[in-house]
């Protein structure tokens, strides 16, 4: 590979993907981190960058980083950052595709805060209650809402989320041992289900 | 509480969650607001609404709670705590064929999303009962659900619009 680089000339390795210098794999990723709508958003700008237009990842190779993204327990797109990073530009480039990643949100985020502090010691604190507030909250309930969307259906995932609702909210339970609790039950019973729809596709309890 | 054990929760807390959005947001109100009053609800509510209207990766209100809490120093030290973890995903990738395939997990971690999914629920509720104090909260709050539920307006126009009608409305019911 190196051997061809070498030979093909400057115009060819830029279509590579061992290519994508350190200055381009930060810029990707500030543009990635200035993509509103979340997760998703992101997720657009790094396919339009990385697979259409630069064809430096297959569609099959981003779709499947993707998903093991969303096994590691933290963002899913500071996991892409940290794989494409490495990938693009070793230990190094994790780096600089993180700073990339969070650097808008990070100092948006701090302006806004401060804007907080100030707003605390005026009038217009009062205002809060009618005004962000209530919106942080309808907020909240649409991404619930969407991230439920899979479980409101008659299904075991249905009843977890139930009994992780009442636990938590009549019994006062804690939410991390809550969490832990229902990832050692989903080895359980999504187990059985898995087998039971294989072995036994009448079993009652599996219907749908 | 120190600037240490603030990063030690909230990286602790994004380890046993997945994904990103509200799903720390059960696991920060037990512990800072609840357990440890060192924020109220009202800077969490806060903070989650900045996140959901700032770009980038959702789970940013972290960020603004460490600058509430320890100033810049604790903005930077939350944000490393959320960002850390993804390191998990190089192991992973060369662990590919094996965890592909791997049911335990696969199942784990759908127990997990859909125990958070309950759990987000049981917080909504427990949020909402503190927030929707009067008439003019559930207004706001129906009129910025269907801005942003049925319309899919953008979060920030909603955020600007909702805001701008709770100003106006506030005064002119007075």
């Amino acid at each position: 590979m190196t051997e061809n680089k070498n030979k093909d000339g400057d115009k060819h390795i830029t279509k590579s993907a061992q290519s994508i210098g350190y200055w381009q794999l930060f810029m990707i990723f500030v543009k990635a981190g200035c993509a509103f709508g979340g997760g998703l958003g992101i997720l657009a700008v790094l396919e339009d960058e990385l697979v259409t237009r630069r064809q430096a990842l297959s569609k099959e190779e981003f779709l499947a980083t993707y998903a093991l993204g969303r096994v590691v327990p933290s963002g899913t797109m500071t996991a892409l950052a940290v794989a494409y990073g490495f990938q693009f530009g070793g230990w190094f480039g994790t780096v600089l595709a993180l700073t990339g990643l969070i650097l808008p949100a990070f100092g948006l985020t701090i302006g806004l805060t401060i804007a907080y502090s100030f707003l605390k010691n005026s009038e217009f604190i009062q205002l809060l209650p009618v005004t962000v507030l209530p919106a942080a909250l309808a907020f909240i309930v649409v991404a619930a809402i969407r991230l439920g969307k899979d479980v409101f259906r008659p299904s075991l995932d249905f009843v977890l989320a139930a009994a992780a609702f009442g636990g938590a909210f009549f019994f006062n339970f804690n939410p991390a041992i809550l969490l832990v609790l229902g990832g050692v039950t989903g080895i359980f019973i999504f187990g059985r289900e898995n087998k039971e729809n294989k072995v036994e596709p009448k079993q009652e309890g599996t219907a749908k | 509480m120190m600037l240490l054990e603030l990063t030690w929760l909230i990286f602790l807390f994004n380890l046993i969650t997945f994904g990103n959005g509200p799903t720390m947001i059960p696991l920060l109100q037990q512990s800072l607001v609840n357990e440890r009053g060192v924020l109220t609800l009202d800077q969490l509510l806060y903070a989650f609404a900045i996140a959901r209207v700032t770009p980038g990766p959702a789970n940013v209100y972290v960020t603004s709670i460490g600058y509430m809490l320890f100033g810049i120093g604790g903005a930077v030290a939350t944000t490393l705590a959320i960002t850390f973890p993804g390191y998990l995903m190089l192991p992973l990738l060369r662990g590919y064929d094996h965890l592909k395939n791997s049911k335990v997990i696969k199942n784990f971690t759908r127990g997990l999303t859909t125990t958070s999914v309950g759990l987000i629920f049981a917080t909504t509720v427990s949020i909402a009962d503190k927030t929707l104090v009067n008439l003019l909260a559930w207004i706001i709050f129906g009129f910025t659900f269907v801005l942003s539920y049925f319309l899919k307006w953008n979060q920030i126009v909603c955020l600007l619009v909702a805001s701008a009608a709770g100003f106006i409305l506030n005064f002119w019911l007075k």
